[in-house]
């Protein structure tokens, strides 16, 4: 600045190059960009040498260089260059007296620092920036003159600062309000996915298609890499993957991926605590379980899916970018987990529903047609009774007849023999074709042990019978009084073939089918098998090869019982000779109630060595229970808390079982249990003083039922 | 001798009971018949009040109850109140329904025996075991 210049001109000049500073910063909205170009622009128009912004820290106890003009500006920022506030540099003293300092020849002023960067310098000034009562930092700018500023030039800098310091609040103000602005933005966006995926999802209703199509669409409305939906298994101990993004989730999938709740990873832990959980780095967190299917996972979120107080599962949503998610994003993409809990919980009550429905709808058409043959069963024994005994009342009064006209009264035997045939046939139909549908529903069954038990009752020795039953056999569904009737059918009728012959022997084999939809029962004999005009005719009633009094209705009553319970039922000739008959019972695939066994009790079980029996022994005694298994009385049966008795013991009649335990005044702790319950045996064995007389039970819920009847 | 023993029939359908009530005269016995458990109790409670009580009764199950309402279970109301009325008193179920729970019911109720029709040709023989154990 040139001495002859006028004080009026030199005020005029610093203030509009004041002015020019603040007309070109008024204009840069970005913190960073004007603190930049300010030097420079300060410079410029001032002419000086150097110039600098320094900007408090956020503990107010620094000043932190943050732009400086030239290679010396840089290299101190590089440095992270900074003075104490209220030390004894100028900008220091700038700051915490908030007055402008100057230093005219910088050699001689004790508060200077001098500055190896800046090594020119001989004036310097310090100018506070400051926005009303609030220090944002300090201006420094340095010229190589001597004495380059007076008192008076404070002025019209101070003035260019304190418009510095506006422009610098201004343009703060507005990154700030930019970054809510992006964040208010990204939480309406993510609120909106979450009602596009909530929209997307709560239309479909079928489980397997929501679960498969939900990761789609959430990938898809928020641009995630993967999504993968983890649902629990029935015990509420694992978290079984249910649906997965991409090759990545059906590899898993396929694999049976599952986590453990409560466990070390983010989806065992969310669904645990009922928290989402969030992973920014994916390498640093320490919940979390990393995945060979997922390897450019860099931030994870693991969300609860809860409907209610009930959690269904778990969400996993991960992305490639770091820190993808902030804390805020939980209430948005909650609210997207709780859509889709809510839908997968209506397409399982779906489910759930129309099982239930099936049920229903099964239950009251069996009990409609219980109702109608029940009806029918006893109008046709009402009316039929009459005729027998009237029958047998004439036959009495033939006898008293004087015996003169032997042909009259021959005639006339024969006229009774013909009506109680009759009678007799209609009693028969009543009992074999109309019966089916009884008293029981279908109901899980060993099916082994209902054959079995039908041969036995039926007194075929055990020399005649060969048994091939297969392991791990499943449960049937069947009235199992029918089906053991069904059975026993069967074996009479290949008894009946085998009549007379020498050797007699039936063989008898049981397995599942390969679909596992069945249990097979293939019951074959040693006789002259079916002949091939007859294959299509033996499953009509009334159809029979035998002598005019046999009904023929037993393999037409078995086709009836088979057919009642959906089964299926055929006839062939085996090569080897004789014919065998295929009963397929259906496998019971309904869910088992779970069973409340008891505990501590001792058991006597009067029954032989079979598939039951080994049930029911391991059964009890994984419940806590003491049981002893024998074909008879054991000693002191009263030391025992129950005792269970087979009606069919191979070894004799359970009858002479019974009243020895009556003698022993233990019946009223006994209870019979067959696997087929008719009237007459009923109440024979009730009327041995027994506690009951039940079905057998073929599942735990079944037996312990059985256990706690009164 | 039978003639001394007096069974009480009771069953709704006509064609059984006149059936039911032949067969039991000719084997000697004295046979009152009642068509309802109604018409039963009051046979029952006029033969005790008359110093001629049953020994043995055979009821079927489905008819008019005691209060005039056709019921399948009307049969074992009736043994109900027999049996409280007369403890002792031997009673046979003689019914169409052949069916196990109906059997069990009847049995714990105190029935000595359920018949299904159609089945019943042991009648006789029962009915002399009962009489005479």
């Amino acid at each position: 600045m040139s001495n002859n210049v006028s004080l009026a001109e030199r005020r005029a000049m610093l203030l509009q190059a004041g002015a020019e500073v603040s007309r070109k910063v008024a204009s840069i909205l970005d913190p960073d960009r004007l603190l930049n170009e300010v030097v420079d622009i300060i410079c410029d128009e001032f002419g000086f040498y150097y110039a600098g912004v320094f900007l408090l820290d956020e503990a107010g106890e620094w000043a932190v260089l943050r732009a400086g003009r030239g290679e010396a500006g840089a290299a101190m920022i590089a440095e992270g260059h900074k003075l104490k506030v209220g030390g004894h540099s100028m900008i220091g003293t700038a700051i915490a007296e908030r007055k402008a300092r100057i230093a005219l020849d910088v050699g001689e002023e004790p508060v200077h620092f001098k500055n190896p960067h800046l090594p020119d310098t001989r004036s310097e000034m310090a100018l506070p920036l400051m926005v009303g009562e609030e220090v944002l930092g300090a201006l420094t700018v340095q010229s190589t003159e001597e004495a380059a500023f007076s008192d008076e030039d404070i002025t019209s800098l101070q003035a260019m600062a304190d418009q510095l310091a506006i422009a610098l609040r201004n343009a703060q103000l507005y990154a700030q309000n930019q970054r809510l602005l992006a964040q208010t933005e990204r939480r309406a966006r993510l609120l909106a996915a979450a009602a596009q995926v909530g929209r997307d999802v709560t239309s479909i209703l079928d489980l397997d298609e929501l679960l498969n199509r939900a990761v789609d669409i959430i990938c898809d409305a928020y641009g995630f890499y993967y999504a993968g939906v983890f649902l629990l298994d029935e015990a509420g101990e694992w978290a079984v993957l249910r649906a997965g993004r991409g090759e990545a989730g059906a590899a898993m999938i396929a694999e049976g991926h599952k986590l453990k709740v409560g466990g070390h990873s983010m989806i065992g832990t969310a669904i645990a605590e009922r928290k989402a959980r969030i992973a920014l780095d994916v390498g640093e967190e320490p919940v979390h379980f990393k995945n060979p299917h997922l390897p450019d996972t860099r931030s994870e979120m693991a969300l609860p899916l809860m409907v209610g107080e009930e959690v269904l599962g778990a969400l996993t949503v991960q992305s490639t970018e770091e820190a993808a998610f902030s804390d805020e994003d939980i209430t948005s993409l909650q609210a997207m987990a709780d859509q889709l809990a809510v839908a997968i919980n209506n397409a399982r009550l779906l489910k759930e529903l129309e099982a239930a429905h099936a049920e229903l709808v099964r239950t009251r058409t069996f009990e409609a047609i219980a109702m109608v043959t029940t009806e029918a069963i006893h109008w046709v024994g009402n009316k039929a009774s009459p005729i027998l005994v009237s029958v047998e009342r004439l036959r009495e009064d033939l006898e008293r007849l004087p015996q003169a006209d032997r042909d009259l009264l021959d005639s006339m035997r024969e006229d009774l023999a013909l009506i109680e045939e009759s009678a007799r046939l209609i009693f028969s139909v009543q009992e074999h074709l109309i019966g089916p549908v009884r008293e029981e529903k279908p109901r899980p069954a060993m099916v082994e042990d209902v054959v079995r038990d039908a041969a036995v009752a039926l007194g075929i020795p055990e020399s005649v019978v060969r048994y091939r039953i297969a392991p791990l056999l499943p449960l049937g569904r069947a009235d199992t009084t029918q089906l053991r009737r069904a059975f026993g059918y069967v074996l009479i009728n290949a008894l009946e073939a085998m009549a007379g012959q020498e050797t007699q022997e039936i063989f008898i084999e049981v397995a599942p089918t390969d679909d596992g939809r069945f249990v097979t029962v293939r019951i074959a004999d040693s006789g002259p098998g079916i002949p091939e005009e007859a294959m299509d005719k033996i499953w009509t009633a009334f159809y029979t090869t035998k002598e005019p009094k046999h009904a023929g209705l037993g393999l037409s009553a078995c086709l009836q019982i088979l057919k009642q319970i959906d089964g299926r039922v055929s006839a062939a000739n085996r090569p080897e000779g004789g014919a065998v008959i295929e009963i397929q019972v259906p496998v019971f695939d309904g869910d088992l109630p779970k069973a409340e066994l008891p505990t501590g009790k001792s058991v006597l079980l009067v029954d032989d060595a079979d598939p039951w029996s080994r049930f029911v022994e391991r059964t009890l005694t994984a419940a806590g229970n003491r049981v002893v298994r024998s074909t008879d009385v054991v000693e002191d049966p009263g030391r025992f808390d129950l005792i269970l008795v087979d009606d069919v013991l191979e070894g004799g009649d359970s009858l002479a079982v019974l009243q020895k335990l009556r003698e022993a005044g233990v019946g009223d702790r006994t209870i019979v249990v067959s696997s087929g319950l008719r009237v007459e045996r009923t109440t024979t064995l009730l009327q041995q003083g027994v506690r009951d007389v039940l079905l057998k039970p073929y599942t735990p819920d079944g037996l312990a039922a059985l256990l706690t009847n009164p | 001798m039978n003639d001394e023993v007096r069974i009480l029939l009771v069953d709704d359908e006509p064609l059984v009971l006149r059936s039911m009530e032949k067969t039991l005269l000719r084997a000697g016995f004295d046979v009152e018949t009642a068509d309802s458990a109604g018409a039963g109790l009051a046979a029952f409670e006029a033969a005790r009040d008359a110093g001629e009580p049953f020994h043995l009764a055979i009821l079927d199950l489905h008819m008019p109850d005691l209060e005039g309402q056709d019921s399948p279970d009307a049969g074992l109301e009736l043994l109900r109140v027999l049996l409280q009325a007369d403890t002792d008193l031997p009673i046979i179920v003689l019914t169409a329904y052949d069916e196990v729970g109906r059997a069990k019911e009847a049995i714990r109720l105190g029935a000595r025996a359920y018949l299904v029709k159609g089945r019943e040709a042991e009648l006789l023989e029962l009915v002399n075991e009962v009489i005479n154990p």
